[in-house]
């Protein structure tokens, strides 16, 4: 498939598979129908050329393939009303998509319904919002094809036998759900932040994925300023992904990396979304991180970053973020308060950053050996070469 | 989609209070399940649903080789048993969830939400 084939599919694909579910009222069939429509088009757009409107013709042809398959189905309940409704989908291979509603958003919300496992979320997510193949997803997440085939399988057999219903929830229920799409987005993005170098580039371009859904989910809620705040996040922290590994495959931190190496135009455009997200006035934990990202990348003073980890800590006063805190107080120069922020975090037992940073908190205040005790603490808890590296390079600098 | 709300709590929490203390507890509950029957019966006019007696006077019952083996409940040695379902038409599982969470026993006990299979 030549690229330019491939992105239209992937483009046009969750707009195919929300429309025919909309109507057909089962995700397993529409994505049948959508597959085989996909199919046809492989076969003869190369041949005839690619049709005026893409998504149209995916459409028409899904919606025909649909009718003719159940057509053939001797046992099947819902047989006319199914055929019916299939009638109502325009046949039109030129029509005007955008006079059907658009699906997009009750797709994704369904994929992300919290009644699935985390990781069939994930896996439903990419597959029929970011319009990725079975064997891409397996391969970005380093697990056998079979396997993940039989996570989707299963993951839409839930769908179907618990009644999760393929919608956007109504206005009580999105303040809960918002954050569970916002969330699996964000597991995207992580998965291919944590690929290093030397994996495959389907892995790293995870990254990519999840951007391109942010950026969706944007279009589709443009007056949800936590999908705006993700985004400004994700565009900040890809941005600075050449920078974070050296040549050595060494871990660089933030204050260490050369900004050259920095994405300028990926920053500009974080600045830019995190401004429309602040302009909505509602403020939420993923703008607040994309602020803290924003600080760094600007070069913001170290006690506004440190003021805004405890608005942070506000609305989300989880371990992690309570440690983030406590390391930004640090850095703002109060290295003891800091240091009295960490010793009461509760609840990240084997978390190897917590002694990381309390030894290199003990460092500055040249409490040697306690700093050295520190390191070998966090030495214990991390099988992670670079990580092991240098917080060994460090222990040697206490003198342990 | 036709869903079983499985009532769970810890029967023994029952055990040896007096008559005058269990009417008070019923009492106390009383406004929530006013609420819950409201809700349900706006939601499926036709809900049922039953309390069933304490798990602790269960029979249960396995043939085993062909010989009926007769052995006194409750089923499992958990610390909460089915004390009662509910039997409810709704139309989608968050439906289902939100109904479930309005059942008193989801504060002290749990509830489980089965979709039943329709053939």
């Amino acid at each position: 498939m030549t690229p330019s084939l491939e992105a239209t599919f992937r483009a046009e694909w969750p707009r195919a598979v929300g429309i025919l579910t909309r109507v057909l009222g089962d995700l397993s069939l529409a994505e049948d129908a959508v597959q085989d429509a996909f199919a046809t088009a492989l076969e003869r757009w190369p041949r005839d050329g690619v049709p005026r409107s893409p998504g149209a013709w995916i459409v028409a042809t899904a919606r025909n393939g649909a009718i003719d398959r159940i057509r053939r189905e001797k046992t099947f309940a819902r047989k006319a009303e199914l055929l019916a409704r299939l009638e109502d989908v325009p046949a039109d291979e030129h029509a005007d998509l955008s006079s059907i509603p658009d699906e997009r958003l009750a797709l994704l919300f369904t994929c992300c319904h919290p009644a699935l496992a985390v990781e069939a979320r994930i896996a439903l997510t990419l597959r029929e919002v970011a319009g990725l193949q079975t064997p891409e997803i397996a391969r970005a997440f380093l697990v056998t094809e079979p396997a993940l085939a039989q996570r989707l399988v299963r993951a839409k057999r839930r769908l179907r036998e618990t009644g999760i219903p393929f919608r956007v929830p109504p206005d009580h229920l999105l303040p809960d759900r918002v954050p569970d799409v916002l969330r699996v987005l964000y597991l995207v993005f992580n998965e291919g932040y944590a690929a290093t170098a030397g994996e495959s580039l389907v892995r790293r371009d995870l990254c990519a994925e999840a951007i391109r859904l942010a950026k969706l989910l944007c279009v589709l809620m443009p007056d949800e300023p936590e999908a705006f705040g993700l985004l400004a996040l994700l565009l900040l922290q890809d941005a600075r992904r050449e920078a974070r590994v050296g040549d050595d495959g060494e871990l660089v931190l933030l204050g260490d990396q050369d900004r050259r190496l920095w994405d300028g135009a990926s920053i500009d455009e974080g600045l830019r979304v995190l401004r429309r997200a602040e302009s909505l006035r509602r403020p939420g934990p993923y703008q607040l991180q994309a602020a803290i990202a924003a600080g760094h990348a600007e070069g913001a003073a170290p006690h506004v970053i440190a003021a805004t980890y405890a608005a942070l800590e506000q609305i989300d006063p989880s371990p992690i973020v309570r440690l983030n805190r406590a390391v930004a107080v640090a850095l703002a120069g109060d290295v003891e308060e800091g240091l009295a922020l960490i010793e009461g975090i509760e609840g990240l037992d084997g978390y190897s950053y917590l002694p990381a940073a309390r030894a290199d908190l003990l460092r500055r205040l040249e409490r040697h050996s306690e700093a050295a005790a520190s390191y070998r603490e966090a030495l214990a808890l991390t099988d992670n070469a670079p990580e092991r590296r240098f917080l060994e390079r460090r222990l040697r600098d206490v003198g342990g | 989609m036709k869903y079983a709300l499985l009532v769970y709590s810890d029967q023994s929490d029952w055990d040896g209070i007096s008559v005058e203390e269990a009417a008070e507890r019923r009492a106390e509950s009383m406004p929530r399940w006013i609420t819950l029957f409201e809700e349900m019966g706006k939601a499926d006019p036709d809900a049922g649903g039953r309390e069933l007696v304490a798990a602790a006077e269960a029979k249960v019952v396995r043939v085993v080789d062909g010989e009926t083996i007769i052995t006194d409940g409750p089923f499992a040695e958990t610390k909460e048993q089915i004390g009662g379902l509910f039997l409810t038409t709704l139309p989608d599982l968050d439906e289902a969830i939100r109904i479930a969470s309005l059942v008193p026993a989801a504060e002290y006990g749990s509830m489980e939400v089965r979709p039943i299979v329709e053939r």
